[in-house]
């Protein structure tokens, strides 16, 4: 189990990632979304704001009403953000659940896809 | 041996990656879908590993007459020995015989072929000869309809993610809900040119329309003097059971669209079937739309061959007997996992499943894949998988498709995420 402050960790980490890739940014620049994170074992929800490609905020609570809702165990929030799991695997697992766009799943995965290439 | 072809297998999915389209490798190998296409027969294909796949997605009716049909193949063999491609600005033999033949099986009074090489381009020849035709502008579709990916298809796209990045479009299209021949109705206007439709939409998701829709609109369409396009590019060839699904409802458009199967697999064409009234456009503008490779006369060889294949193997009547097949086990599955499937979609072999959330899609066509069938989630819908194998699949083959649901469907009954979402 990883407790709110590691996954927030991990979520600072995933946005130094995100916001220094230039190659990401330009792909993502036409994409604003708000993001909720659900750790479905612990009940804690994280909120994450894009604009334009840039994680501009990550914040525990729920906050606002969400393009797209990511719920998987604590430890997949984790791991997910550390470029450690593979996230369309676990999707197709069934351990993370996305409701969104098929559009905005792929662009999900796109994302892990520049940044961590191997995973 | 087999390590052997597993890294060649590798490598092709690596370059694939490097030089063609890297997100798709990526997405097809989540979806264990990273298929190589090797040797392809009948209704399969075998992996450049050997494995072995009853093709259930068939580059979306592509295949109707089989994969790799061996008539159609020496036809094609032996039209090599004597022809190339063909001169478009040239007229031939080719040319006219596959034109006259889709004028006998097109319904009503279809009569004149414009050739083109794909879906996209077929239909985009339809929407400009309505507008040339009619000289009015407004074009009338969808909502989640799909009509191709050039100028005026994509245009008519019931989708926004398709044509977001292109904008603006071509104006003067207007999108309505799909099986709501009323909607049309209030937003026809005197400067409508025509009404684009799919007779059944498939990557919209299998979507059939209520059974008077056709007719309304054909309806509507004639009070208003408005110009009726059947998109058959899915549907045509005897997919639904019938060789054109507009013939289910007994409505006759102004303009036909078709392409996928009329290729037999093997040979990429397409064509715009219209009437003699709308010819006229042309007489005064002979060279106003033009294809250099559509209407090769490879392509019309090959067309013709196809075309009389299914009509020798009445592929229509099996389309219905073997979807009667698979809808019996459908209607077995409906009662064993009603947290899983909730509806299905059919005429003939163009079938959807409607599972109870979007993920179940994508982790379905994983699961079927495993056990040796292709068959992908639609676009616009991935809650729907999306079956339309090729017309010559046999009941044993039929047979085998089922037990892969019902194996892959008990499998994900026992994991998460079933059941309808929030």
């Amino acid at each position: 189990m990883a407790t709110e402050k590691e996954i927030l960790g991990a979520l600072a980490d995933y946005q130094v990632q995100c916001n220094n890739n230039k190659r990401l940014r330009r792909m993502q620049r036409d994409w604003s979304r708000l993001l909720h994170f659900v750790a479905e074992d612990t009940g804690d929800v994280f909120t994450m704001n894009v604009v334009k490609g840039e994680i501009i905020s990550n914040e525990a609570g729920a906050k606002g009403t969400p393009d797209i809702i990511v719920t998987t165990h604590s430890e997949n929030l984790c791991d997910m953000f550390w470029g450690d799991l593979n996230p369309s695997q676990k999707y197709l697992d069934g351990e993370i659940k996305v409701k969104a766009s098929q559009e905005d799943v792929v662009r999900l995965d796109a994302i892990t896809m520049i940044i961590w290439p191997d995973v | 041996m087999k390590k052997d072809l597993q890294n060649i297998k590798e490598k092709v999915l690596a370059d694939f990656a490097t030089y063609i389209n890297p997100m798709k490798v990526r997405t097809m190998k989540s979806a264990a879908l990273d298929i190589v296409e090797e040797k392809r027969d009948g209704a399969s294909v075998w992996d450049i590993t050997g494995k072995k796949y009853i093709d259930c997605q068939t580059g979306s009716g592509i295949m109707n007459v089989g994969r790799h049909n061996r008539e159609i193949v020496e036809a094609l063999k032996k039209a090599l020995d004597t022809y190339d491609i063909g001169v478009f600005l040239l007229c031939s033999k080719q040319n006219t015989d596959l034109a006259k033949k889709l004028a006998e099986i097109t319904p009503g009074d279809l009569k004149c072929t414009m050739f083109g090489v794909g879906g996209g381009e077929a239909n985009d020849a339809a929407i400009k000869i309505a507008r040339g035709f009619t000289m009015k502008t407004e074009i009338i579709y969808a909502d989640k309809a799909y009509h191709g990916h050039t100028g005026f298809a994509l245009s008519a796209i019931g989708r926004d993610e398709y044509k977001e990045p292109f904008e603006p479009l071509i104006p003067g299209f207007k999108m309505v809900p799909f099986g709501d021949a009323d909607a049309i109705e209030k937003v026809v206007t005197e400067d409508t040119a025509a009404v684009i439709l799919e007779p059944i939409q498939g990557e919209g998701g299998i979507n059939i329309p209520p059974d008077d829709y056709l007719k309304k609109v054909r309806t509507i369409c004639d009070e208003h003097e408005v110009l009726l396009i059947l998109d058959e590019v899915q549907t045509g060839f005897a997919r639904t059971g019938k060789m054109f699904a507009s013939e289910h409802w007994g409505v006759v458009p102004d303009i036909m669209t078709v392409a996928k199967s009329l290729g037999g697999g093997l040979y990429p064409i397409s064509a715009t079937i219209f009437t003699e009234e709308i010819m006229d456009f042309f007489i005064p503008h002979p060279f106003i739309h033009l294809s250099t490779f559509g209407g090769s006369d490879l392509g019309c060889i090959v067309g013709l061959e196809t075309i009389k294949f299914i009509e020798k193997h009445h592929l229509a009547d099996h389309a219905v007997e073997m979807g009667t097949r698979f809808r019996k086990g459908f209607e077995s599955l409906l009662g064993s996992y009603p947290d899983l499937l909730l509806e299905v979609r059919q005429k003939g072999l163009m079938m959807g499943l409607q599972f109870t959330n979007q993920s179940i899609g994508p982790r379905m066509s994983k699961k079927l894949s495993e056990r040796g069938v292709i068959a992908i989630y639609t676009g616009n819908d991935p809650s729907i998988c999306r079956l339309m194998p090729p017309l010559i699949i046999t009941p044993k083959e039929v047979d085998i498709v089922l037990n892969a649901l019902e194996d892959s469907m008990k499998e994900l009954s026992q994991e998460s995420g079933i059941g309808k979402e929030d």
